[in-house]
């Protein structure tokens, strides 16, 4: 892949949602509203870098980003509300005591600490993307197999959260949350701070992407997209490879979930169905896949023409989102990005064009 | 019993007589206490012949009818008429001169009006009473209840309803009811033996609690209680037994519907290398169009009570899927060709398209009524029923089955698609049009999906993303079977539709579920490319 | 002997694909092995690289047997193998797809942590001049030419270093002076490798046969010998001559 650095790009995008908008707010024409819906755009940014890294880059399309993503949220809802419900003096969350349960479940006791938190939320999508990519890959399950398995993995987890048993909520959910560290999670500084945070986080995890896919590494993964055979021919062992990139896209969907949740303040089920996972693929293939910038652009495009269409026509948005993926695959299989790139390349073949007939 | 008869008989020609007086008195009282004094004592008489005639004055419901007594379904039949029964002395539906059910609407009829008072008289036998309901659960519910059924003024009586019995629930819970009593009241091991046995061969839900029950109290003695625990164990031995073949029958069930659907995926995948995500909505696409013929037969054409429209609705959901499959192979999957998981986001897009398009014009929620003809079951014995819906779907699927086999394997056709799916530019070079088998190939698909969803109509709701419920199972049918391979998707269709239901009733549905997927996993560690693989050195890599 | 093959079988839904009773490589001998289509060559190579799972038989290779070994383990140990149908990474650029074949550690943290070296840098260089690959260094291998691809894959395989190269077809497709060129890096090539090489073009064959030369027809050896000897051979003749094929005129 050629990768031409315009820095033009990086500081238009700096420029934007470092300054611009947090100054929107501050001088009073930005809602505080606006500001956590975007920072809630970067966290879903951040897990379709991972989808780039697996799908756009490896050639694996996984199906459970969502579930990962939805660990991390979870894992952070369940510190929240037991902190709630600490500080309000009970034992344990209300929907528990609304099913009869009387002693909080041992799952739930580590996350009483946000240590403990912050590191289970990372360590179980990691767990879970080990071993689930360790059985699958070593099979050689690959391409559709492995879309499919992947697919029917998130339905079964999702069928999963819904049941009231696994003391997850339920098809409610998590909700209802009130502070987070201490800080008031409804005050607009937090929101903001919040803000800058994904931000911060989603340049970081570029940033790593970045270097991973410039390496040799990276390289690799490319090559094992381009012919899996020709590549273990030359002795590399290509289900550790995939292995480990399939648990950094699992982490990168999992630190995203987790920046959500304290952003939104409810994670469901419905987070991680089979449609949330097939639109997070999404996202990457109409930003550009295998491009790092496509695949943010892509994850905030859609977010942001999601929120704009279901308040403006709120019956047309299935259609419109329909209507892109058809078009995006039949006409753009490189997306957004590599449709800039073929104008670019137009306009300059044009500019190059007219001195060579004047000459 | 045929001794005691006799001895009744003198006794209960008197009593029929006192009745037909009590029952003159009350239908034309010369005053109000001569009629509280003639319910009374028929109350106080309990012969069954009176109760449909005091039935309906406790349901309020007792007409004349050219002086005669008669009563009315609780329901009229639709024109605003009810069907008429006579109540005494003898209790039948009235007809017409030519046979036909006499149908008259209430205001035809003369109503007796029974005070308050004179009917809660009769509260004391209305359990009793209610054994000669004309409503089946009724009459089931009254058995059940009926309490000291032993004793010597209720016995009769029992007997009475017994013999008029119609429905086979409700004779068979009567009858565990009057062996019951009788067992109990027996006083030789040889009696008690026989009703054990009679309770056995009734084959009622309820027998081994009830021997189980006997067993414990210990009634009589210890010989007849350990029989009675034998009989009870070899019953739920049965029972049991039974239940397993309903399981078996309910995998066999759900792996043709899921094979139905799998056919479609499997041939277009093998094809075309098209992973089609909107075949589900196909599904939907053939469930939609039985509701729309349902919708034209009932409305349009008039004729709601026909089972025509669903004839007619399945070549129709056949056609109409298969047709809107075939614009979508023109309009899109044409141009993605043997790109799997491009496709797979394209035809996602799709669905998504066609489930919004079906929520605007139908709304959330409608229904197919089933024909008449596939309602109710097959009662193979008391504890097994094969619903006929079901049967239906296996038998549409076993013939589905044969088509596709012959179409694939027995026509030219067939050996043109099999030609494309090994080798596309090859076949194109022999001079098979390879576009033109592409589109019938996909009619012919999503035609299948089309005629799964009209079948699917028969036990479930008709709702925009019904495809969505079954799609990933179906995928994973034709994964586990391998692509392609008609034999494959049968298997494993079976295979998930049987496993499914068998750890269902281990763990719960989820639970199964997730097991299940468990098991796909482990099972291509061992078999990578499904059940049927290619072999050769081509088909690697 | 570098290589040790006996009694090797392999059946593809009951057809036999290769039932060979005996093959021997000395170290550094350069191999052709020549028969009409699907005589099982392909299949003998895949066997040995790790790609086909044989049914029964022994495979040595430098003492060691690798039958049921995975491609790396087989690659590691020092064979190397060029496809029939060329293959290379065509979303990577030249430089790449050789830096990824060259010889070095391939585990996970090397890949992360790699830095160029000037040997590295020399070596891959000076491969990719000696296959004429140096002006198209920095085009996407999925833009060469067949030819270029096909010189691509040999030199994956030769900067992978392999002690033994399996070298499936290297002419198909390619210009007679391309091929010239091709069999003279053969020669070159096998004063410090062991080198298998299947092929149809007798010409070529003619070219690069100073050794042994070995005839596979229907899974079976049916002869081993000099070029001049199997190219008299009225055995060899038949088989070829039952078919219609373009080879005929070559031989």
């Amino acid at each position: 892949m050629k990768t031409k650095n315009n820095p033009l790009y990086y500081i238009l995008f700096i420029a934007i949602f470092a300054i611009l908008l947090p100054a929107g707010y501050l001088s009073g024409l930005l809602s505080v509203n606006t500001i956590s819906v975007w920072g809630r755009y970067f966290c879903f940014a951040i897990a379709a870098l991972g989808i780039d890294l697996i799908w756009g880059y490896t050639g694996i399309l996984s199906m459970c980003q969502a579930f990962f993503f939805c660990l991390g949220s979870y894992g952070i809802a369940m510190h929240l509300l037991l902190k709630k419900t600490v500080a309000a003096g009970a034992v344990l969350p209300d929907f528990m005591a609304w099913n009869k349960i009387d002693t909080l479940p041992l799952f739930w006791q580590p996350f009483h600490s946000f240590g403990w938190s912050l590191a289970l939320c990372l360590l179980i999508p990691a767990l879970f993307a080990f071993v689930v990519g360790f059985v699958l890959f070593r099979s050689r399950i690959k391409g559709v197999y492995m879309a499919i398995i992947t697919q029917a993995l998130t339905l079964a987890m999702w069928l999963i959260f819904l049941r009231n048993e696994t003391n997850l909520g339920g098809t409610n959910g998590l909700t209802d949350f009130n502070t987070l560290l201490g800080y008031n999670l409804s005050s607009s500084s937090v929101k903001l701070a919040l803000y800058m945070i994904s931000f911060a986080v989603l340049c970081a995890a570029y940033f790593f992407c970045y270097r991973i896919t410039n390496s040799k590494f990276g390289k690799v993964l490319q090559a094992i997209r381009d012919s899996e055979s020709r590549i273990s021919y030359a002795a590399y062992k290509v289900v550790d490879y995939k292995l480990a990139v399939f648990v950094v896209a699992a982490l990168l969907a999992a630190v995203g979930g987790m920046l959500y949740l304290p952003q939104t303040g409810i994670i469901t089920p419905g987070r991680m169905d089979v449609k949330a996972s097939v639109e997070m693929v999404m996202w990457v293939a109409l930003g550009g896949r295998s491009n790092l910038k496509g695949a943010v652009l892509g994850a905030l495009l859609v977010n942001f023409l999601y929120s704009i269409c279901t308040s403006l026509f709120p019956d047309s948005w299935l259609f419109i989102l329909g209507f892109l993926f058809v078009i995006t695959v039949l006409y753009f299989d490189k997306g957004f990005m590599g449709l800039l790139e073929t104008i670019k390349q137009k306009i300059s073949a044009a500019r190059f064009k007219t001195p060579q007939t004047t000459h | 019993m045929l001794m005691c008869c006799l001895l009744l008989l003198p006794l209960k020609v008197a009593a029929q007589d006192s009745a037909s007086i009590y029952t003159a008195q009350l239908l034309q009282p010369t005053n109000d206490s001569v009629r509280t004094q003639a319910i009374g004592r028929l109350a106080a008489l309990r012969i069954p012949a009176t109760f449909p005639l005091l039935m309906a004055i406790n349901d309020k419901k007792l007409y004349l009818l050219d002086h005669k007594a008669v009563t009315v379904d609780s329901k009229p039949t639709g024109e605003g008429t009810y069907r008429l029964y006579s109540l005494y002395p003898d209790n039948r539906l009235l007809t017409n001169s030519s046979g036909q059910p006499l149908l008259l609407p209430l205001s035809a009829l003369q109503t007796v009006d029974i005070p308050r008072a004179d009917r809660l008289q009769l509260a004391g036998i209305a359990p009793l009473m209610n054994l000669f309901s004309n409503d089946a659960q009724k009459r089931i519910l009254a058995y059940t209840q009926l309490k000291n059924a032993g004793d010597s003024a209720t016995l009769p009586i029992l007997q009475a309803a017994l013999a008029k019995e119609t429905n086979a629930d409700a004779r068979r819970t009567g009858k565990d009811v009057l062996y019951a009593a009788r067992l109990y009241s027996a006083t030789s091991t040889a009696t008690a033996k026989a009703y054990i046995d009679s309770i056995g061969d009734n084959w009622s839900d309820n027998a081994p609690v009830l021997l189980r029950n006997y067993a414990k109290a210990g009634f009589l003695n210890q010989e007849t209680a350990h029989y009675a625990a034998a009989k009870a164990i070899s019953l739920e031995k049965r029972y049991d037994s039974l239940q397993r073949i309903q399981n078996f029958f309910s995998g066999l069930s759900l792996g043709s519907i899921l094979i139905l659907i799998a056919l479609g995926l499997s041939i277009v995948y093998g094809l075309a290398g098209i992973i089609n995500m909107a075949h589900g909505e196909f599904m939907m696409i053939g469930a939609y169009t039985t509701y729309c013929t349902q919708v034209f037969f009932t409305h349009t054409l008039g004729i709601p009570q026909t089972d025509l429209f669903f004839l007619a609705a399945l070549p129709l959901s056949f056609m109409v899927a298969g047709a809107m499959g075939w614009i979508l192979e023109r309009l899109v999957i044409r141009h993605l060709y043997a790109k799997p998981l491009e496709s797979l986001l394209a035809t996602w897009g799709v669905s998504l398209i066609l489930i919004q398009t079906a929520r605007l014009l139908f709304g959330d929620l409608t229904a197919v009524k089933t024909p008449q003809l596939l309602s109710g079951g097959w009662q193979v014995s008391p504890h097994l029923t094969l619903p006929y819906n079901r049967i239906f779907i296996i038998v549409l699927t076993l013939l589905m089955v044969v088509f596709t086999y012959l179409m694939l394997y027995r026509s030219r056709l067939g050996l043109q698609i099999r030609a494309v799916t090994q080798n596309r530019q090859m076949s194109a070079c022999l001079g098979i049009e390879t576009r033109r088998v592409a589109s019938i190939t996909f009619f012919i698909g999503s035609g299948l999906a089309g005629l799964a969803g009209c079948a699917i109509t028969l036990i479930g709701n008709v709702v925009p993303d019904m495809g969505q419920t079954y799609i990933v199972d179906s995928f994973l049918v034709v994964v586990t079977g391998g692509v392609g391979k008609l034999a494959g998707t049968i298997f494993s269709g079976l295979g998930i539709g049987f496993f499914t239901k068998i750890s269902e009733s281990f763990f719960q549905a989820v639970y199964g579920k997730v097991f299940i997927l468990v098991f796909i996993m482990l099972f291509m560690q061992y078999k990578p490319k499904g059940l049927f693989p290619d072999k050769g050195r081509v088909a690697e890599d | 002997m570098l290589l040790n093959v006996n009694n090797l079988a392999v059946s593809f839904g009951g057809v036999h694909a290769l039932n060979l009773d005996h093959f021997s490589l000395r170290d550094k001998e350069l191999r052709v092995i020549i028969g009409p289509n699907g005589a099982g060559k392909s299949t003998f190579l895949d066997i040995i690289c790790g790609k086909t799972k044989a049914d029964k038989g022994e495979v040595f290779f430098n003492g060691k047997s690798i039958l049921g070994k995975t491609e790396v383990k087989i690659a590691e140990s020092g064979i190397g193998r060029k496809f029939q149908k060329p293959s290379v990474f065509p979303g990577l650029t030249v430089h790449d797809n050789l830096l990824l074949a060259a010889k070095m550690k391939k585990d996970i943290f090397s890949s992360l942590f790699f830095k160029s070296t000037p040997a590295l840098a020399e070596r891959i260089h000076s491969v990719a001049a000696k296959l004429s690959l140096t002006n198209v260094m920095y085009k996407l291998a999925g833009d060469l030419s067949h030819g270029q691809k096909q010189w691509l894959e040999i030199a994956i395989v030769v900067l992978q270093d392999p002690t033994l190269m399996l070298i499936d077809e290297p002419a198909a497709g390619m210009s007679d002076e391309e091929t010239e060129k091709t069999g003279a890096l053969l020669l070159e090539l096998s004063k410090a490798h062991s080198i298998i090489v299947i092929e149809h073009d007798m010409k070529f064959v003619e070219q690069i046969a100073n050794e042994l030369v070995t005839v596979l027809v229907r899974g079976k050896r049916l002869m081993e010998g000099t070029f001049a000897e199997v190219k008299n051979d009225q055995r060899v003749i038949d088989c070829y001559l039952g078919r219609t094929n373009a080879q005929l005129e070559t031989l």
